[in-house]
C-alpha cells in the first residue's frame, strides 16, 4: 500500500447524482445528490445526517465505486475514484444500509470469504479473530437466517472489518436495534477510532450523530446544510432553547424579540433561541406577565442537532421524513 | 482472474452442499425421470423395446436438465441482489465477472454430476455408447447448460424481482420444451411444428444427443447443435458479466 501523505482519507468536490427512473407515468428525474463537498480526516469518525431521501446512501454508494456520480472528484485513500476505482476498493470496508449477511451460509463462511477476496495471509486466524471481536464465536456456525437483527448487524460489520480497512463505510448501522444494542455498537464504532480506522456513517438519529461523530455534515434533499463538529453547529444555532406553550403565540414572539437571538413559532409552540437560558428566564417570565400573556407549560433545553436542522432548512428533522 | 473465479465457485458449490437435501433432489431428478418415462415412453417407439427407449429419451433427458437446472439457477441472485450481498462483493476488489462466472461453474459441477448419474442409470438398464459420443455428449450438455445459466443470471440482474423472473421463464420454458421434441421425436409431430422446430435451439441439441446415441457421430445435427450453442453460452454467459454493471440500480 503506498504511503498516505494527506491528513485526509475522503476528499470529495462537487459530487452530484440524478437518477431517472421510468414508470408508466413516463420518466421522472430525481436528483438525489445536488453538489456535495466532503472531507474526512484519517482516524475520525465523519457523520452524515439527514432525513429519509436525504441522499446520503446514494453520496456513500458513489464514494464506494458502486455507481459513478454524474459530476464531482473524489479522492479516497489517495486515489482517484474515477481512475483508480480497484485501489480505492482496496482500502474499503463497506457496510451498506442492507447489510449484505447471506441467508443460507454461516457467518463464518461469509467472514472467511471476504478474508480470501482480500487476499489475507491467514484468512481463518483473521476470520476467527474479528468474530471473537464482535462476540460473534458461538453464532458463527449458523445459518445467516437464523440470526437476530442485531446480530446480523454485528456479522455484516465483521465482514466489512476483517481485511481491516484504513476506511469504513457504514450506512445506517444502528436503524432498527434496541437501545442497548445501539449503544453496544456505538462503543464499538469508538474502539474503530482507537484504532486508527476512519468511518463515515450515516444516520437519521439526532443523537447518535451528537454522540459518536466527531464531525458531521447535514444533509437535505442533496444538498448540504451545515457542516462541523456537533458543539460548534449547535453553539452557531444559540446555546440554549426555551420552549413555551403561550395562548397568543405570535404577540409573545413579539414581546420576547429583544430577550432572544431568534424565535421561532411552530403551532401553539414557541422556541425562542437564547445565549444563556437561565439567566434570560427571569426576565422572560416577566415580560410575558406584563403582557398578560397566559403560560401553559415552559421548557429549557441545551439546543440539539435538531434545532441546527430546524435553523437550517426551516423543518424539523423528526418531521422531515414523513415529508418526503 | 482466474483465482476469484475458483474461489466463488468454491464459495457457490460449498453454500449448495451446505444442506445436501436440496441438491440430493436435483440429482435425482434426472434418475427418476429415466425411470417413470422410459415404461411409458416404450409403447411410442418405433422398435418397441425398453432400450430403444432409453436411447431417444436418455439424451432428451439429459438436455432437459440442463436447461431446466441451469434456468432457475438466477433466483440465487435476486435473493443476494436483495440482502445486499452482491453489492459488498461489487464494493471488493473481487474481479466481477467472477461473481456470475463462479455461479456458473457452479452450474456446470452440478450438471456433470448429474449427467454422470443419468449414464450410469442408463448402462445399467442396457443403453451402451461409445467412448467419443460419451465425451461429446457431456460437451453438449455443458454448452446447453452454459446457455442456460448465463441466460438466467442474466435476467435475474435485468429483472431483478422473483415474481417477474418466474413469469418470464414460464413464458418461453413451454414452447421450447414442446418444440424440441424431448419425449418424441420431431419427425413424429405435425406438421407446423416440423417447421417451427429448428428454431429452437434446444431442438439441435436434443437431435444432435439421440444422434450420439445412435453413434451416428456423422450427422450433421451434431456440428449444427455445437455450433448453435457456443455461440449462444458465449453470449449469454457475457450478457450476464455485463449486467453486472447494474447492481447498483
Ligand atoms: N436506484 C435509484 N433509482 C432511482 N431513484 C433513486 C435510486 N436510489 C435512490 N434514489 C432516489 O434518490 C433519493 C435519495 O436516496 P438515498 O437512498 O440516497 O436517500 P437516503 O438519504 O439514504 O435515505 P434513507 O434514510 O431513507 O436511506 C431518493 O429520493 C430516492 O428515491
Ligand atoms: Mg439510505
Amino acid at each position: 500500500m503506498k504511503e498516505l501523505t494527506s491528513p485526509m482519507i475522503i476528499q470529495a468536490q462537487g459530487l452530484r447524482k440524478t437518477f431517472t427512473t421510468r414508470s408508466r407515468k413516463g420518466a421522472q428525474t430525481v436528483e438525489a445528490v445536488r453538489g456535495v463537498d466532503l472531507g474526512v480526516a484519517k482516524g475520525e469518525i465523519f457523520g452524515v445526517l439527514g432525513p429519509n431521501g436525504a441522499g446520503k446512501t446514494t453520496t456513500i454508494r458513489m464514494l464506494a465505486t458502486l455507481i459513478a456520480p454524474d459530476a464531482g472528484t473524489a479522492t479516497i485513500a489517495g486515489h482517484d475514484l474515477r481512475k483508480e476505482p480497484a485501489q480505492v476498493r482496496r482500502n474499503l470496508g463497506y457496510v451498506s444500509q442492507a447489510g449484505g449477511v447471506e441467508d443460507t451460509t454461516s457467518a463464518r463462511a461469509q467472514v472467511m470469504m471476504a478474508a480470501r477476496i482480500f487476499a489475507m495471509a491467514d484468512p481463518a486466524r483473521a476470520t476467527a479473530e474479528v468474530l471473537d471481536r464482535f462476540e460473534l464465536t458461538e453464532l458463527a456456525d449458523r445459518p445467516g437466517r437464523t440470526l437476530s437483527g442485531g446480530q446480523k448487524r454485528r456479522v455484516a460489520i465483521a465482514i466489512g472489518l476483517v481485511h481491516n480497512p484504513p476506511l469504513l463505510f457504514l450506512d445506517e448501522p444502528t436503524t432498527g436495534l434496541d437501545p442497548q444494542n445501539r449503544a453496544n455498537l456505538w462503543d464499538r464504532i469508538r474502539q474503530l477510532r482507537e484504532a486508527g480506522t476512519s468511518v463515515l456513517l450515516s444516520t437519521h438519529y439526532l443523537d447518535e450523530a451528537d454522540a459518536l461523530c466527531d464531525r458531521l455534515m447535514i444533509v437535505d434533499h442533496g444538498t448540504v446544510v451545515a457542516e462541523g463538529t456537533p458543539s460548534a453547529l449547535k453553539r452557531e444555532v444559540s446555546g440554549d432553547v426555551i420552549t413555551l406553550r403561550v395562548s397568543e403565540p405570535e404577540r409573545a414572539a413579539e414581546t420576547l424579540k429583544p430577550l432572544a437571538r431568534e424565535t421561532r413559532v411552530d403551532d401553539d409552540l414557541l422556541r425562542v433561541y437564547v445565549d444563556d437560558g437561565e439567566h434570560t428566564l427571569p426576565a422572560l417570565l416577566r415580560a410575558l406577565e406584563e403582557r398578560g400573556l397566559g403560560l401553559t407549560s415552559i421548557a429549557l433545553d441545551r439546543s440539539t442537532l435538531d434545532d441546527v436542522f430546524l435553523a437550517k432548512t426551516g423543518r424539523s428533522l423528526r418531521d422531515a421524513g414523513a415529508a418526503v | 482472474m482466474i483465482r476469484h473465479t475458483a474461489l466463488f465457485t468454491g464459495y457457490e458449490l460449498k453454500k449448495s452442499f451446505s444442506n445436501p437435501i436440496w441438491p440430493l433432489f436435483g440429482l435425482m431428478q434426472p434418475v427418476l425421470y429415466l425411470l417413470m418415462f422410459a415404461p411409458l415412453l416404450k409403447s411410442l417407439t418405433p422398435g418397441g423395446t425398453t432400450v430403444d427407449a432409453l436411447r431417444m429419451f436418455t439424451p432428451a433427458s439429459m438436455m432437459m436438465i440442463a436447461v431446466f437446472g441451469s434456468l432457475f439457477s438466477g433466483f440465487g441472485l435476486i435473493a443476494e441482489l436483495r440482502n445486499g450481498s452482491l453489492e459488498r462483493y461489487a464494493v471488493s476488489p473481487a474481479w466481477r465477472p467472477a461473481i456470475v462466472l463462479g455461479r456458473v461453474a457452479k452450474d456446470m459441477v452440478v450438471l456433470v454430476v448429474q449427467a454422470v448419474l443419468v449414464l450410469i442409470g442408463a448402462a445399467a438398464m442396457g443403453v451402451r455408447i461409445g467412448a467419443v459420443e460419451l465425451v461429446l455428449v457431456l460437451l453438449l450438455m455443458a454448452a446447453t447448460g452454459l446457455f442456460a445459466s448465463g441466460l438466467s443470471q442474466g435476467l435475474a440482474l435485468t429483472v431483478r424481482d422473483e415474481n417477474g423472473m418466474s413469469q418470464t421463464l414460464n413464458l418461453f420454458l413451454l414452447p421450447i420444451m414442446l418444440l424440441a421434441g424431448l419425449f418424441v421425436p420431431i419427425s413424429f409431430a405435425p406438421d407446423w411444428m416440423k417447421f417451427l422446430a429448428p428454431v429452437n435451439p434446444l431442438y439441435h441439441a436434443v437431435e444432435a444427443g439421440r444422434a450420439l446415441f445412435d453413434g451416428r457421430l456423422g450427422d450433421p445435427s451434431i456440428p449444427i447443435a455445437f455450433g448453435v450453442f457456443v455461440v449462444l453460452a458465449v453470449l449469454t454467459t457475457m450478457w450476464s458479466m455485463r449486467s453486472l454493471g447494474k447492481i447498483a440500480g
